[in-house]
């Protein structure tokens, strides 16, 4: 049933707003002010929401100016090579001169479209980050836990280092 | 020979499948004018044709001489200032025609019954209400009804851009006319149902409105 969508009035919201830019730039392609106000409104939504934009969607809107991006009405597409074979398809916005490189390469696959992304598991923390952020306030001056307990690069504190041998004790 | 090649129309199978539309005589007129202004370096007005009878021109978009920036400017996201000084999102007068926005009222019919599943004249109005709350407005008719200020009743027109405090309309005369949320009741008509909309308590952004919780409070002073 479609009810069981979540968040599904603001992906219609989101759908509408860029077809409505799509439907100000075919009137008249001229006016891309409009558009672009619409679709910075998508932008702020989706962000707001914290819901994903389809990658198709993302690449015809200019990162910077937020311009609806079609090519050669607002955008130029163009190939491009660096020295080597590497071929780059290289769109620019005519509004505020913003690039996007896309590589080309036939065999990418989006990460939605790879089977590890249907999992919908987020990595599922060890259990001691659970306990610790829980019980963080036992250091005041500590800094934030789970960033020295998730990133092993980063040099632990020594309050880091005690509280998270606190937090394999507990459990 | 190259000449008879760029002039070449397109074999009709090429644009059957490619899905080709021919346009009105006019709205090619526009797109040509429109791509030519965008891809010609140091275009000039509306004498698009006169540079192009007697020289070559390029069509490559050069951009202008590489300067350099400073390294601060190399974040891709503009600052409200800059946004500002470009103004990205005002709309030029001449394109505050009425008819270029009714296919964008045609498409937000089209949005709004489907967001309210069929629109059908037995659906509860509070079904409605909360639909409508949740929903981009842009492209709806509006018009006023009451108002602190008497000279806005009455004003009605296309919905072009909704801003924290203020309603962007289009009318048929061909203005733009900015109506301040506040102090004002404005109605929306759809398919048979007109509603109300309060707008001291409509005082946020269009893209604030989709993550927030309404409370429902009785009073409504105006
Ligand atoms: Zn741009």
């Amino acid at each position: 049933m479609a009810g069981q969508i979540k968040d599904k009035d603001a992906y219609q919201r989101l759908n509408y707003l860029y077809q409505a830019a799509h439907c100000v730039l075919s009137q008249n392609p001229d006016n891309v002010e409009l558009a672009r106000f619409y679709c910075s409104t998508q932008r702020t939504i989706a962000r707001r929401l914290v819901l994903r934009q389809d990658p198709s969607v993302k690449r015809t809107v200019c990162k910077k100016c937020c311009s609806l991006l079609i090519p050669g009405v607002s955008a130029t597409t163009r190939q491009r090579r660096k020295k080597g074979k590497i071929r780059f398809t290289v769109m620019r916005c005519l509004s505020c001169g913003h690039t996007k490189k896309l590589l080309n390469n036939p065999d990418y696959c989006l990460w939605a479209d790879r089977p590890e992304a249907q999992l919908e598991q987020p990595p599922k923390l060890p259990e001691t980050t659970n306990i610790l952020s829980t019980q963080s306030f036992t250091c005041e001056r500590a800094q934030p836990v789970d960033q020295c307990v998730l990133c092993p690069g980063k040099p632990r504190t020594v309050e880091g280092e005690a509280i998270s041998q606190r937090g394999v004790d507990v459990s | 020979s190259t000449e008879s090649l760029v002039q070449a129309t397109i074999p009709f199978e090429m644009g059957k499948i490619v899905g080709l539309q021919s346009q009105s005589r006019s709205q090619a007129e526009t797109s040509t004018q429109v791509f030519l202004k965008s891809s010609i370096r140091n275009f000039r007005g509306a004498d698009a044709t006169s540079p192009l009878s007697y020289k070559a021109v390029m069509l490559e978009y050069s951009r202008p001489k590489k300067e350099k920036v400073k390294r601060r400017s190399k974040g891709s996201r503009m600052n409200a200032a800059q946004k500002r000084r470009m103004k990205l999102f005002t709309i030029r007068p001449e394109h505050q025609r009425y008819e270029l926005f009714l296919p964008l009222h045609h498409l937000w019919r089209q949005y709004i019954t489907d967001v309210c599943s069929g629109l059908k004249p037995t659906s509860s109005p509070q079904f409605l209400q909360q639909k409508l709350l949740k929903a981009d407005l842009h492209g709806a008719v509006l018009s006023v009804v009451r108002s602190r200020c008497p000279s806005y009743v009455g004003t009605t027109g296309i919905l072009v851009q909704e801003f924290k405090h203020v309603f962007k309309i289009i009318t048929k005369e061909n203005k733009v006319k900015v109506i301040p949320k506040r102090n004002s009741v404005f109605s929306l008509e759809m398919g048979g149902f007109t509603s109300f909309i309060y707008g001291s308590r409509f005082e946020q952004r269009a893209s604030e409105r989709s993550a927030k919780k309404f409370k429902v409070r009785g009073t409504i002073d105006l």
